[in-house]
């Protein structure tokens, strides 16, 4: 399965990345210690929603993080 | 007098943004002496293991815990409705706040709000439960409308961000201003002096946000400090009540009993 995150393209195994929980460990070393929120195809995932949302061939997930603003 | 947020009771009526800053240490010395207990910031893609982003976000929580403020996150950068929803519930999880500066920028050259994605953005927004703050143009009736739909606060611009053109139209400005009483208007983006901060607040504004005016100052902390007291200068202008124009010119000093001239 390939899809994107944050643009960047990456090829995973269905059994072991099949949700964005486990995606996200293939972009955050360690994402429990982070501050960030997902979008997949440009719909918010909330937290609670993680493990539970599976992810499909051709996905693009955005993780953003706090950045200054005006 | 404070500064009504949906009910949240401000003493400050200055909001500022955290970007652009030389550095970190002088941004956050910036929003300190500008004294404002609201600051605007984003979100981005980013590498996590980015430690200068981090620490930013830690300064930021630093700051705001300091002087007891709020987060303001801002939806720079969406072109439509969708993307503006899905970054404000982004938001919303991260900050832990329903506060939300709406944006959502129909032109790029001049980075002017589009108005139909703004109010389209806005009414979702509203009936998931955000307290909206839409940054818009000088245009009444896009303002009424955003009012009608639950904005309390709304946030017209002085001219296109960044600019530092100050107030471009006062006509439209003072206009919003006398037709819609009842909404807190804040003045955002294009302010480039502390005296056209000065002038909203004495046209009735009830706050102005700005960053650009602060961060690209030779000496932002210092900048930060004049903003903070044009603006009570204007506020208190406007309280006081500004004199009538007139026409002609009448003296000062009483004429009655003049000595010396004018005796024959």
């Amino acid at each position: 399965m390939n899809i994107h995150i944050n643009g960047k393209a990456y090829s995973l195994s269905d059994e072991i990345h099949s949700n964005v929980s486990s995606a996200l460990t293939l972009h955050f070393i360690e994402p429990q210690q982070s501050t960030f929120a997902v979008a997949l195809n440009g719909d918010f995932v909330g937290k609670s929603d993680y493990d539970t949302t599976q992810l499909n061939n051709g996905d693009s997930l955005d993780v953003l993080l706090p950045i200054q603003g005006g | 007098m404070a500064l009504n947020i949906y009910g949240q009771q401000l003493d400050s009526r200055f909001l500022i943004g955290s970007a652009l800053y030389p550095s970190p240490h002088v941004m956050k010395q910036a929003i300190l002496a500008s004294g404002s207990q609201v600051v605007t910031l984003s979100l981005k893609r980013q590498n996590p293991a980015d430690q200068a982003g981090q620490q930013i976000w830690r300064y930021l929580q630093e700051v705001v815990t300091k002087v007891n403020g709020h987060l303001l996150p801002n939806t720079a950068g969406c072109k439509t409705a969708k993307e503006a929803v899905t970054l404000a519930k982004m938001s919303r999880e991260i900050f832990q706040t329903d506060w939300l500066k709406l944006e959502v920028i129909g032109d790029d050259y001049n980075l002017q709000p589009d108005p139909i994605e703004l109010l389209n953005a806005a009414e979702q927004l509203i009936n998931d439960g955000f307290k909206v703050l839409p940054y818009c143009t000088d245009d009444l009736v896009l303002c009424q409308r955003l009012y009608d739909l639950g904005c309390q606060v709304i946030m017209p611009w002085a001219s296109p961000i960044g600019t530092g053109k100050g107030l471009m139209n006062p006509y439209n400005l003072e206009t919003i201003r006398l037709r819609l009483p009842d909404a807190t208007l804040i003045l955002d983006a294009g302010i480039g002096k502390p005296s056209d901060a000065c002038l909203a607040m004495e046209m009735g504004y009830d706050g102005i946000l700005l960053n650009s005016a602060v961060a690209l100052a030779d000496n932002p902390v210092l900048m930060a400090k004049a903003f903070s007291q044009a603006l009570q200068a204007g506020e208190q202008g406007y309280v006081a009540g500004v004199m009538q124009q007139r026409q002609t010119a009448h003296p000062s000093t009483p004429t009655l009993d003049t000595p010396f001239w004018h005796q024959n």
